[in-house]
């Protein structure tokens, strides 16, 4: 995992991260356990207003408790009059979405600058680029219902071939 | 499994939504085939936030690119709280966002979009300078490389 995608998972700033590691004296590694506990430990400084070090403690203690629970005491007072309950299945299937984001849409950026426009115009620059601009004209005649019509045959071609390919 | 029936049941349920990403840019004349549907839905209904978590519920969504079996609870209180989700289900896969990169959020879309009737549905698709504009944004390579064809589309739809 890349460092965009860590935060992405974990739901929290890339620069707060990397900023709350130093201050706990931790190496911070790019991965899905990482994201996961960053992602708690963000959690619970940010909405309930923990400090740091209390919030990267009761998410080691949360966590600990891997997939066996369901709901996981990380701190209670001394006299069990007050306790920090965090909700696994809830948290699970938050860091879960946005893990998928971060895995299927956060791919690695373009470096630099974007490509600019060729100054022969856009139809030029498509052509030059191996567009076939026949498809495009032909396309163009047609209504978006038969276009979206011709899209849902292709796809379903390209997932049967898949299948039958897997 | 089909886009037919994806947006078929986003509109019996009221979901409000506006098309973008590949169906939208296929709307629009591209060629590329894409698998996926991608949405932009109103986040700031909670209405809207139940009946899309919902829909997707009912159909088994399930992020994608992740490990079966682990746990995922598809309601709105997940929604609320990952309001970018990239999903497989049983009606096939679809990306789901409360905001498109350049454009803004589901308003801004609203406003840069136009209603079309395709597979049977009456729905919202992202206009195309606007879908060029977030490809632009997104600034991933496989957007990059589909801003030719679809600048080639607009300029040649003007003549």
């Amino acid at each position: 995992m890349t460092a965009r995608q860590t935060a992405i998972a974990a739901g929290a700033d890339l620069k707060w991260i990397v900023n709350s590691a130093a201050l706990l004296g931790k190496r911070v590694r790019y991965d899905r356990q990482q994201a996961k506990w960053w992602g708690l430990v963000s959690l619970l400084t940010g909405q309930l207003g923990l400090s740091l070090k209390a919030a990267a403690a009761l998410s080691t203690v949360a966590l600990r408790a891997g997939s066996s629970s369901s709901r996981v005491t990380a701190g209670a007072d001394t006299s069990g009059s007050a306790s920090l309950i965090v909700d696994l299945a809830r948290y699970d299937s938050i860091f879960l979405g946005n893990l998928s984001r971060a895995l299927v849409h956060e791919l690695p950026r373009r470096r630099g600058r974007p490509p600019r426009r060729g100054t022969k115009g856009a139809v030029a620059n498509a052509q030059h680029y191996g567009v076939d601009l026949d498809l495009i004209r032909s396309a163009i005649r047609r209504t978006p219902a038969e276009r979206l019509a011709l899209l849902e045959t292709n796809a379903a071609f390209v997932r049967d071939m898949r299948r039958a390919t897997a | 499994m089909s886009f037919a029936s994806m947006l078929t049941g986003l509109t019996k349920k009221k979901v409000r939504f506006v098309v973008v990403g590949g169906v939208a840019a296929a709307a629009h004349g591209s060629s590329r085939v894409t698998n996926d549907l991608d949405i932009c839905y109103d986040a700031e209904a909670a209405a809207n936030i139940g009946a899309l978590a919902s829909v997707l519920a009912g159909w088994k969504a399930y992020p994608r690119g992740i490990e079966e079996g682990l746990p995922f609870i598809m309601d709105d209180r997940t929604l609320r709280n990952a309001p970018i989700l990239t999903l497989t289900t049983s009606e096939g896969d679809i990306d789901v966002m409360d905001r498109i990169a350049g454009v803004g959020p589901y308003d801004a879309v609203r406003r840069h979009s136009e209603r079309i009737s395709a597979l049977g549905v009456r729905f919202r698709v992202l206009d195309l300078p606007s879908l060029i504009k977030a490809k632009r944004a997104a600034g991933r390579p496989r957007d990059f490389d589909h801003l030719p064809e679809l600048e080639a589309l607009l300029a040649l739809r003007k003549t």
